[in-house]
């Protein structure tokens, strides 16, 4: 019998795994756009220095790259990586799928990357010590080897949402996989807010600069850059919308909150009001303002965009083809992938799962919550905690009163025949939707019996 | 785990070249930051015993080998980006099951492996010249060296994790019962794990030998520093090495059973020759290895070992999971891609090796230089093709797109 290749899943049940890796995705998406973003501004810096014989410009390049070295590139090399490993851990055939498409675009961004790092060790301890035209030279390979690697990664996450070209379910091929709309509109609105990254990050080390001229001047060009390239990025970010696909679409208007239009204008805002300011007043800004900032754009600028990122994926994970619980969802004949729904549905998970204990394949009335339990973790808990915190909670997608039957009733219906948008499909044979079911009901038990302890009434969506 | 569930694992997608080429650059650039780690381990174990040292040259020796565990850890993390990457490509079943297994455990080391490398330039900053300066905050250096060790044990033992899928489903549902908790580490071997340690030892004694010689040629160079360093590398060299053998040999013979026709591999023995030779460098050669390139040479020698070391690791794991469990990477399907194969090769030789050679050649130069250093003509025509050579990739990457997205 055919083998359904998924891993162990490993279940965290305070955040999620998917918040797992989404804390670190963000926090590195903060550090790599901030140094590609840095790194540009150094070539322009060291070419002015250089044109203008302004030697305190290489002065601020150096104090700034010294942050950077700890800031962006100690926790960015190590955030980048990180991604990996927590999507390995969460995500497995997700990060897999990734790697065995683009892995030679990973090993060629993996050059430049070496080169990066070489380049800000030298930009950073090499001033004064080396003449200027070669501190010059090293600044340009240092920025354009650090542009590069953000055009490679681009691609990349572009096939997460989608391959460039449709052709490459059909065909295959790096190219029709890597390259497409959305993959030069996501390019175009990341150089933007890269810029403003480094703007609001730069302004740490602008604004302790202790001759007073120098620092407003620092303070003004870094506004000047935050207002042109955050105007720029949501111009961008509206060309990036456009080249969506359709089901993405439908996901951002019916899945994301309310508030994440009107929070991402309230952001947006917040952030030019804020260059405005220092442009205006460039001796008020202090670094601990800076270092506020920046954790705004964490927490309210790239947290939401990278969640977005999340949802609009929905019901895959990687190029259209692999679901968010790990199961391939379609045939790729242009690799010669069968979609493995087929084989679910003759067999059954309990059946097709490798790490499944063998008392529990056949379910019986002492094992359907192990059971249950078992294909919760399998096909839900990539996206629904199954407990009452971390993301999305599974118990609370049904009402207090749903029996048993009304549970496994739905989980037959809607879920097995993959009819819900953003949700994979999961064709459970009855004996499993039973097991999950009780499963389920079990989990809402206890999430009424914890609210009632604490007094509390549970908040309880009916979104399906 | 029967040899079928091993296969239903494996990528649906195949790989974009033949699977060797994956296999030889993991063994490559694992070698290379294997040789990085050693060298930080190394340094970083200087830095804490010179800066808790009144004596003038350990403190010498103390910064500068702050500087050098600072950079081999920059470049142990980057260069260990590649085995990494490989290892999914053609190891997936095996490394993805055995990190998820121990997940919180891969969590903590991206967490402890930012606190260790933060904590380096923490006392960097406190200790900026230890040579005029008490020593500030010296645990700060201790604590990122015993976590740092740390980072190694979880790689330790997710790698030896991959070697038993035997063990797979008792580790992951004990007695019929489901952990997905990810908390434990499953499997550790210590003596492996001591061993791949030990070896910063004569690792870094190499190196030593190649420092002393490098600041040699510094005007002013003191002599006496200079032969502090050397005994210092001498030691390093053959103690070190002599127990890196003795450790080593307890993990032979410790070898669990389905590694244990690795000790009838020639390349064991090739390995403990190659140590034990390294033992005896400077019993044989004495101070002559001061003279010529000759250190820069034995840098060179000990990373051969090391990259022998690379090669046992590979052949064991192919003993444990290609003889023993039946799984063979090398029958992956492959999905021949050759623009981006041929792409990542003239990407590493001709940009990386550009690059590389410009700027690790500035770098050295300047390092020896008293002043400001103005490159030769030779040598800064090299930085500007390297600018264009980039460029010319940045544009051909745009014209690849364009006509790709056009179609």
């Amino acid at each position: 019998m055919e083998m359904l290749g998924l891993y162990p899943v490993w279940f965290e049940p305070t955040l999620g795994s998917g918040w797992i890796i989404g804390i670190i995705a963000t926090i590195h998406v903060l550090f790599s756009h901030t140094s590609v973003g840095a790194a540009l501004v150094f070539s322009y810096l060291a070419v002015v220095a250089y044109r203008k014989n302004r030697p305190e410009l290489l002065d601020y390049i150096r104090r700034y790259g010294l942050f950077l070295l700890v800031f962006s590139y100690v926790l960015g090399s190590i955030t980048g990586p990180g991604i990996w490993f927590s999507t390995t851990v969460g995500s497995p055939r997700g990060i897999s799928a990734l790697i065995h498409s683009f892995v030679w675009k990973w090993a060629t961004e993996w050059v430049f990357f070496v080169i990066e790092v070489i380049g800000v060790y030298m930009i950073v301890y090499l001033v004064n010590k080396v003449d200027q035209k070669t501190h010059l030279r090293i600044s340009i390979i240092f920025g354009l080897a650090s542009y590069t690697t953000m055009l490679i990664i681009i691609g990349i996450l572009s096939f997460m949402l989608m391959p460039g070209n449709e052709n490459w379910y059909t065909e295959g091929g790096y190219l029709n996989g890597f390259y497409g709309a959305n993959t030069f509109a996501q390019l175009a609105m990341r150089t933007a807010f890269m810029f403003t990254m480094t703007a609001v990050v730069g302004g740490i080390v602008a604004s302790s600069i202790k001759d007073i001229d120098f620092r407003k001047e620092m303070v003004r060009r870094l506004a000047i850059l935050g207002l042109v390239a955050t105007a720029a990025g949501l111009g961008l970010f509206k060309w990036y919308l456009s080249t969506i696909p359709a089901t993405a679409e439908l996901v951002m208007e019916n899945r994301l909150p309310e508030y994440f239009t009107p929070a991402l204008i309230s952001v947006m805002g917040g952030i030019m009001a804020y260059f405005a300011a220092t442009l205006a007043a460039p001796k008020l800004l202090k670094p601990a303002i800076a270092g506020v900032m920046t954790v705004v754009i964490l927490v309210f600028g790239l947290w939401p965009e990278e969640v977005a990122r999340e949802s609009i994926r929905k019901p895959y994970v990687a190029g259209g083809y692999v679901y968010s619980n790990q199961v391939i969802g379609r045939d790729v004949p242009g690799l010669g992938i069968h979609s493995e729904i087929p084989t679910i549905e003759e067999h059954g998970f309990t059946n097709a799962l490798i790490f499944l204990p063998e008392e529990l394949r056949t379910v019986t009335d002492s094992n359907k919550e192990a059971v249950g339990q078992a294909l919760a973790l399998n096909t839900c808990s990539n996206c629904h905690s199954l407990t009452d915190t971390g993301i999305r909670p599974l118990a609370n997608y049904f009402g207090d009163d749903s029996s048993e039957s009304d549970i496994a009733a739905y989980l037959r219906a809607a879920l097995s025949s993959g009819t819900t948008l953003y949700m994979p499909q999961i064709p459970l044979q009855q004996d499993e939707a039973v097991a999950l079911a009780s499963f389920i009901r079990q989990l809402k038990d206890q999430s009424i019996a914890v609210a009632a302890d604490q007094g509390n009434p549970i908040t309880v969506s009916q979104s399906h | 785990m029967n040899v079928d569930s091993l296969y239903a694992l494996r990528d649906v997608a195949g790989v974009p070249s033949h699977p060797i080429l994956f296999l030889v650059l993991g063994v490559v650039t694992f070698a290379l930051h294997m040789f990085a780690v050693h060298v930080m381990l190394g340094g970083a174990a200087l830095t804490i015993r010179g800066a808790l040292s009144q004596d003038s040259y350990w403190r010498q020796l103390a910064n500068a080998m702050l500087s050098t565990a600072k950079i081999a850890v920059s470049v142990a993390v980057v260069i260990g980006v590649a085995p990494l990457l490989f290892v999914q490509v053609i190891y997936d079943p095996f490394w993805y099951t055995s990190n998820v297994l121990s997940a919180w455990w891969v969590i903590g080391f991206i967490i402890i492996l930012s606190v260790a490398y933060l904590l380096i330039y923490l006392f960097y900053f406190k200790n900026e010249d230890l040579t005029q300066n008490k020593t500030k905050c010296p645990g700060s250096m201790i604590l990122s060296l015993a976590l740092f060790i740390v980072v190694g044990l979880i790689m330790h033992t997710l790698t030896n994790q991959m070697l038993s899928p035997d063990q797979w489903m008792e580790w992951y549902a004990p007695q019929g019962q489901i952990d997905a908790s990810g908390t434990q580490l499953h499997s550790i071997n210590w003596a492996r794990f001591i061993f791949m340690i030990a070896l910063a030892a004569p690792v870094t004694g190499a190196w030593l030998y190649g420092y002393r010689h490098y600041i040699s040629v510094r005007p002013g160079s003191d002599s006496g520093y200079l032969e502090f360093v050397h005994n210092l590398a001498r030691k390093l060299l053959a103690q070190g090495s002599v127990v890196s053998i003795l450790i080593g040999a307890i993990w032979m013979v410790s070898l669990p059973e389905n590694q244990i026709e690795f000790l009838t591999n020639p390349m064991l023995y090739i390995t403990a020759l190659a140590l034990i030779a390294l033992a005896m460098v400077p019993t044989l050669f004495g101070s002559k290895i001061n003279n010529g390139y000759n250190a820069y040479w034995l840098v060179a020698v000990a990373f051969v070992v090391i990259a022998l070391v690379a090669v046992d690791r590979e052949i064991i794991r192919w003993v444990a999971l290609v003889v023993e469990s039946g799984y063979n990477p090398m029958d992956y399907p492959i999905n021949m891609d050759w623009y981006s194969t041929i792409l990542f090769f003239a990407t590493f030789a001709v940009v990386g090796g550009m690059a590389c050679t410009y700027l690790i050649t500035v770098a050295w130069q300047a390092g020896q230089t008293e002043g400001t250093y103005t490159p030769s003509v030779a040598i800064s025509r090299l930085g500007n093709w390297t600018i264009y050579i980039i460029l010319i990739w940045i544009v051909h990457y745009f014209a690849v797109g364009f006509w790709v997205w056009a179609q």
